[in-house]
């Protein structure tokens, strides 16, 4: 799961993945070396810009791409972790000190202000700023936890947003925030709605890159090709894919697809491949995002990573396959 | 009283030897140097010593068993007092150390109450966090968010650390093998290609009920229909497009939907009271008062419609009543 990074292009065939320097560090992006050949861990630049206090992280990965990137998270089928991930790399990024703007675009099951425990907070949506109930700013709902993080809903449960101009209604939205008296926003991540039907066209029409969620088993994964294709078609030719709960148990007794052999399949790079884990459930039950929780818990670190490639446009260059046995004393004799 | 005697020399512990001895020093005269001289002087002491206190101790025990047998008869002719009292009336030894437990039991209660008091005070502070989530206000759950994780990166942490042959991780006390990613580009770009051939689209720019008529100049193919019963989206809007993107754009001042209502109902009540005016040709200032004023009681308002036969201004007045509640909830 963890990644040996590299630049994005930079074709990985013939090229020595487990060179003998350590390498799991992230290195900052060098336009020459891939791997550096010391053997000592190379040091992160520091970056002076940003204040220091507001950063929890010692550093901070470098924003690669022309800001908004707007990035729709789909997958095709539901219940593969659309939602999930969008609020786990929205809050992730936030954290790493980049301006976020959720835009949950579930026209009629909207759950990400659930999944952040921002549900008592929404009092208007876009359909409102669109008739004319409000300003847009009035609509964006600010995280108190990371107050660089937005949200904005596209309607209320059981409202009927006109199709009309749907998708254009979304370039309106993304130019308003483009041109916001308090900058510009680093990252626009819209939740896309699952199937390809007219809520699926409006969430990808201003998208410039897409996060592909599916999990390791067929259906999602016919899905998946599906909707690569239709993003394809659309013109969008960044896609990045998150492979989601994986059970290296599984894995092991070949129950499941591992994620090398999803990727085989769909012939997407990795964005992040996140272990199946029951902090999700109770993350998502109590409106805490799982990065947020205090040990980090195996999914919440994926997610973070995930976000960490995000930011430098990075894809993964190994996977976790499975479980190490433990050595421990007797295991000379079968313990 | 010979009885007295021998208990008062038992209570004494003074071994009755040297009562003995002394005795016997009287008998000895004057015999020896120095040293017996000094001898004699110091048993003298002694005896003289002992003799005394024996006396005091006679007298003293004498007294005692005068009190005792006082007691005993004041307690036998009056109500037995409280046992309290009779250890608090007795002698100064008994009295000393309870005195000094029962004070020291008062502080000790005293100090702890303050402490208590101090505690709670920090504890529950008026707007502390500690008192939002003992009155319901913040989740207890959800606190400690803010305490940010000190890490290098995701990839090199506390949690996260890589096996020196970069073929194992741990992540989070297990370690897992991992295996390179082998895609390549030229995969990619297969994959890429079969998925063009196998997927045909285009984006649907026009979504149109089902039934309705399609435009001459429409691609057949961006065009998406939609069910008529469809039950979250619909093709008919009511709202102009430029209106809407301008709706979008607006940075500041009142939203355009709250203005136009406002502006409405504001041409609304002017129509109205040229109306008025025009039907009387001396107004009632009252009356006028009235219309000014849209927000009345049901008394008032009633009063108003008895002398106005229609009921275009009670109208009014639910209007900018409705339009009172938006622009309050607006603010908030």
């Amino acid at each position: 799961m963890l990644s040996l990074h590299r630049l994005p292009g930079v074709p990985t065939a013939k090229q020595p993945l487990f060179p003998s320097t350590s390498t799991f560090t992230h290195p900052p992006r060098r336009p020459t070396c891939l791997f550096p050949q010391s053997k000592t861990l190379p040091k992160p630049p520091k970056f002076h810009k940003s204040p220091t206090a507001l950063l929890q992280w010692n550093r901070k990965p470098q924003l690669s791409g022309e800001t908004p990137r707007v990035v729709v998270v789909t997958s095709g089928k539901g219940g593969v972790g659309k939602t999930t991930t969008t609020a786990n790399i929205g809050l992730s990024l936030a954290r790493l000190d980049f301006s976020v703007v959720a835009i949950d675009a579930d026209v009629g099951l909207r759950n990400l202000d659930l999944l952040l425990g921002l549900e008592n907070r929404v009092n208007y949506t876009a359909l409102e700023v669109l008739n004319g109930d409000c300003r847009l700013d009035q609509a964006l709902v600010r995280d108190k936890r990371w107050s660089n993080f937005e949200l904005l809903c596209i309607s209320k449960p059981r409202s009927k947003l006109p199709l009309g101009f749907g998708g254009k209604a979304l370039i309106w939205l993304v130019d308003a925030l483009k041109s916001r008296t308090e900058g510009c926003p680093d990252f626009i991540l819209i939740d896309c709605p699952a199937g390809i039907d007219a809520g699926f066209i409006t969430a990808i029409t201003p998208a410039n890159e897409a996060i592909l969620i599916t999990t390791p088993d067929i259906t999602a994964l016919r899905d998946a090709d599906r909707v690569t294709g239709l993003l394809e078609c659309d013109g969008i030719r960044d896609i990045k894919m998150i492979v989601n709960r994986v059970r290296t148990d599984m894995i092991k007794g070949e129950d499941m697809m591992s994620v090398l052999d999803v990727q085989e399949m769909l012939g997407l790079p990795l964005l992040g491949a996140i272990p199946e884990d029951s902090e999700v459930i109770r993350s998502t039950n109590r409106g805490y995002p799982l990065v947020l929780n205090k040990p980090p818990t195996l999914a919440g670190l994926a997610f973070e990573q995930a976000a960490w490639r995000l930011v430098e446009q990075d894809t993964m260059q190994a996977v976790m396959v499975e479980e190490e046995p433990k050595r421990g004393f007797f295991s000379f004799f079968g313990g | 009283m010979p009885s007295i005697w021998t208990l008062q020399f038992r209570t004494l512990s003074v071994p009755p030897s040297i009562v003995i001895c002394s005795s016997s020093n009287n008998s000895h005269g004057s015999g020896g140097g120095n040293g017996v001289r000094i001898i004699r002087n110091g048993i003298s002491k002694w005896c003289s010593l002992i003799t005394t206190r024996t006396n005091q101790l006679r007298q003293d025990s004498v007294n005692s068993v005068a009190k005792f047998h006082n007691h005993l008869f004041t307690s036998i002719l009056n109500p037995p007092p409280p046992p309290l009292s009779f250890l608090v009336n007795g002698d100064g030894g008994m009295k000393y150390p309870i005195w000094m437990c029962v004070v020291a039991l008062v502080l000790f209660v005293g100090v702890r109450a303050f402490a208590e008091r101090v505690f709670s005070q920090r504890n529950h502070r008026p707007g502390s966090v500690a008192d939002l989530v003992r009155r319901g206000q913040l989740r207890s759950d959800r606190r400690g968010i803010s305490r940010p994780l000190k890490y290098e990166d995701p990839f090199n942490n506390p949690m996260v650390k890589v096996g020196k042959s970069n073929s194992t991780v741990e992540m989070c006390g297990k370690v897992y093998r991992l295996a390179p990613v082998t895609l390549t580009e030229e995969q990619q770009a297969i994959h890429q290609r079969r998925r063009s051939r196998a997927y045909q689209w285009k984006r649907p720019t026009m979504f149109l009920r089902e039934g309705d008529t399609v435009p001459p100049d429409a691609d057949p193919d961006t065009i998406r229909w939609i069910p008529a019963n469809h039950p979250f989206a619909t093709t008919a809007t009511d709202l102009d497009e430029e209106l809407a993107q301008n709706n979008v754009y607006q940075k500041h001042g009142v939203p355009f939907r709250i203005q136009a209502e406002h502006e409405a109902l504001q041409r609304k009540l002017e129509a109205l009271q040229n109306e008025q005016k025009l039907k009387k040709a001396v107004i009632d200032p009252a009356t006028a008062r009235e219309f000014e004023r849209p927000f009345n009681s049901l008394a008032e308002k009633s009063s108003v419609n008895n002398q106005v036969p229609d009921s275009k201004p009670s109208k009014s007045d639910i209007g900018l009543n409705n339009l009172e509640g938006k622009s309050s909830s607006q603010e908030d």
